[in-house]
């Protein structure tokens, strides 16, 4: 099986080649459908989000598999594949792997640590299961990715620290009042910056807002889309009394709120603090207005500064993802070692041995007084009967493994033989340990070719 | 039974001294499993704590009041109080103020334990003056806790009104949970700084030494329980700011160390104690 990635991301290809290369979910299946006919395609997933598309597949040559997809995407949107290529990336084998789990983790996002890639993939990964376009690669390799995505989430604080002006006004608020439920925000100036911090604030529980702009008009329109309140501009002081938040964003030229108003405003609070958000150019609110008792300032610098280093902690946590992604990566690899043929033979041959050995100590105990040359005989016995009986099938998979679903054969032999379960279940360690160990020293002493008949014996 | 006593504490300071550290980790690393590890290793030196402090009363017939025995009976308050604060209000980071906290009243207990104990005062064998210094013992817990987080609110109001936000920001909890574990801590620890006061003062009444209430310990204790009352009734009240309620606990446990150090280094007087 060969692992090929083709596709292009926000790191390659503009908006305008991106909007033009979607798979929209509704027409997957046949996408899929369309492109696993193809003789050379035996697995594929379609990512297709607004920063990129991706077909990942198995392919029985890669080279050809590449050009088979290129051709696919290229005919399915009725491009140039020539011209398409110019915003193409093509990564091949074990690096398709790395990619994958980078992308599950959000590393290759355009805002790293974000949340959304994981269930998008997911998506993309259920559509072609239920489309019958994925088979034990593809089903290992991405249910592992999700893991990947769980662990590097819970293990590192990638997503934590808002990345956004208006998220980052969130965060700043919950610092101050932890919770957010029931809470009341006025909002000055009916502004698009303003619409968006408080559409933030009220996902985040704040249960009141308040509207308060020059034109009244557009103080109730924004009011309304919030099921808030519009106040009065001249009375917008008596309100800011009972509002926790304040969000600034009008377009006058001085300030708005200045400190003799807001020191007024916290004589009637009773300790309760006042965050004020100022998110205008030129600003609004006097910066003096934070040397108050209880009263918090933040402006767009400052926002801007709490966003940046958010970035930078999310850039070190990312550096730890790298790792949790190395581990997973040796995960997969070991998996799929498994599934090669060498180690699966000399893993047959190894149970068989410990079979034979374990009925061989039984036999002779029973028989008892045999003499040095009865003992070679009957080893040489049992050794004959364990290759003959093994030399065919182990000669016919190896031969078997070479063809394009060759690891299938390998699958079904590792099945009938049990050989998973004893590695995976711990059926028996001491067997488990022995066939390693036998595997182990077959793989590192005999050439591929020569490793058979004279296993043991 | 006094050495197993003593193995028990010592065990109890090494499983804190581990907690301590682990809790540092986790406030600087947020790794999750490590707040677990060091709740766990918290929680097993509460047990060796327990049985030191238990075993040592038996071993002499009872607990002894001097100075290292108040500090170490201070300790295991301390954690007991941080365990139904945490249980209440499931923030583990608490952790990292109050067990080195208590790990350091362990350690200190044996720097000064080398004075030997003087001989019982017959005011003091009374179960009132038992229960007397076990009610001080648990509020002086809750003050130091209310005070630590009074300290974080101060620290984490600092950095917000700074508007750059450190490591220590992001770390530290809000300004409302912060102020609410304070605010729980001392509320919790005042009625039974009320209640031990009240025993001790009954207990003077009853026996009725010369000038009892003109002691510079007794009179500090009333100060002590004045700088509180004025805490909750500001903080209730809400009449004034969490950054003000949080200085005056700063003050309030300033107190409670100065009042345990004249306790311990003035030993004339009616209230002799913790030596």
């Amino acid at each position: 099986m060969h692992l090929i990635l083709v596709g292009l991301s926000h790191k390659t290809a503009p908006i305008a080649i991106r909007e033009k290369l979607t798979f929209p979910a509704t027409r997957q299946a046949e996408a899929l459908s369309l492109l696993t006919c193809r003789e050379c395609i035996t697995e594929a997933v379609i990512l297709s989000t607004c920063n990129r598309t991706e077909i990942y597949a198995v392919a029985s040559d890669p080279e050809v598999g590449v050009d088979a997809v290129i051709d696919f995407v290229a005919g399915y949107h009725d491009l140039d594949p020539h011209e398409l290529t110019r915003y193409l990336y093509i990564i091949k084998g074990d690096a398709v792997v790395r990619h994958l789990f980078r992308v599950v983790a959000s590393l290759d996002s355009m805002v790293i640590g974000e949340a959304q890639i994981l269930g998008q993939v997911k998506e993309a990964y259920e559509h072609a299961f239920e489309a019958g376009a994925t088979s034990r690669a593809f089903n290992r390799l991405f249910r592992q990715s999700f893991e990947v995505g769980k662990r590097v989430r819970t293990e590192t604080s990638i997503g934590e620290n808002a990345v956004s002006i208006s998220y980052a006004a969130v965060e700043l608020a919950k610092k101050v009042f932890d919770s957010l439920e029931g809470r009341t925000i006025l909002v000055i100036g009916a502004g698009k910056m303003s619409e968006l911090t408080s559409k933030h604030l009220v996902c985040n529980g704040v249960e009141s807002v308040l509207v308060a702009n020059r034109t009244y008009e557009r103080a109730v329109e924004l009011a309304e889309r919030f099921s808030g309140e519009a106040i009065p501009y001249e009375k917008l002081f008596d309100h800011m009394r009972h509002a926790d938040i304040v969000i600034s964003s009008t377009s006058a030229t001085g300030y708005v709120v200045s400190k003799p108003e807001v020191a007024d405003v916290m004589r009637g609070r009773g300790g309760r603090p006042l965050f004020l958000i100022d998110i205008a150019v030129p600003r609004d609110i006097d910066p003096a207005v934070n040397d108050l008792t209880d009263v918090f300032v933040y402006d767009i610098d400052d926002l801007n500064g709490v966003v940046e280093a958010n970035l930078e902690e999310r850039m070190r946590e990312a550096r730890r993802a790298e790792s949790i992604i190395d581990e997973e990566i040796a995960q997969f690899m070991r998996w799929r070692e498994s599934l090669e043929v060498v180690p699966t033979v000399a893993a047959i041959r190894a149970k068989a041995e410990v079979i034979r050995q374990a009925e061989m100590e039984k036999a002779l105990k029973r028989l008892g007084g045999l003499s040095e040359k009865e003992l070679q005989t009957i080893d040489a016995l049992t050794c004959a009967i364990v290759n003959k009986m093994l030399h065919g099938p182990t000669a016919r998979l190896k031969q078997a493994s070479e063809a394009p679903d060759g690891y299938t054969y390998v699958e079904i032999a590792r099945s009938l033989y049990g050989l998973d379960e004893a590695e995976a279940k711990h059926a028996s360690g001491v067997l488990r340990n022995l066939l390693n160990r036998k595997a182990r020293e077959v793989q590192d002493q005999s050439p591929a070719s020569e490793m058979g008949d004279s296993f043991g014996c | 039974m006094l050495t197993a006593a003593i193995v028990a504490f010592w065990f109890a300071t090494l499983l804190y001294s581990a907690a301590t550290v682990l809790y540092a980790y986790h406030f600087l690393s947020k790794r999750r499993p490590y707040s677990w590890y060091a709740t766990f290793l918290t929680g097993a030196g509460f047990l060796c704590h327990t049985a030191s402090v238990g075993m040592r009363s038996v071993a002499e017939d009872g607990t002894r009041l001097d100075g290292p025995n108040q500090l170490i009976l201070l300790a295991w308050a301390l954690v007991l109080v941080y365990f139904v604060v945490e249980h209440l209000i499931k923030l583990k980071v608490y952790g990292t103020i109050a067990v080195p906290a208590a790990t350091v009243l362990m350690v200190v207990s044996q720097l000064i334990g080398g004075r030997t104990a003087g001989s019982v005062s017959p005011l003091v064998e009374n179960w009132k003056i038992g229960i007397h210094v076990a009610l001080i013992v648990f509020a002086n817990a809750g003050f130091i806790l209310g005070a630590l987080a009074s300290l974080a609110y101060l620290v984490q109001e600092r950095q917000l009104k700074g508007r750059k936000p450190s490591m220590l920001f992001k770390r530290l909890p809000s300004l409302a949970n912060i102020d609410l574990l304070a605010r729980r801590a001392i509320a919790f620890a005042f009625p039974a700084y009320t209640g031990g006061l009240l025993l001790g003062v009954v207990r003077a009444v009853e026996t009725d030494p010369p000038g009892w209430w003109q002691d510079p310990r007794v009179m500090l204790a009333g100060l002590v329980w004045a700088v509180f009352a004025v805490y909750l009734g500001l903080h209730y009240g809400e009449r004034a700011s969490a950054r003000t309620t949080a200085s005056i606990a700063l003050v309030g446990v300033v107190l409670v160390v100065v009042l345990a150090v004249i306790a311990r280094t003035v030993p004339a007087g009616f209230h002799v104690f913790g030596i």
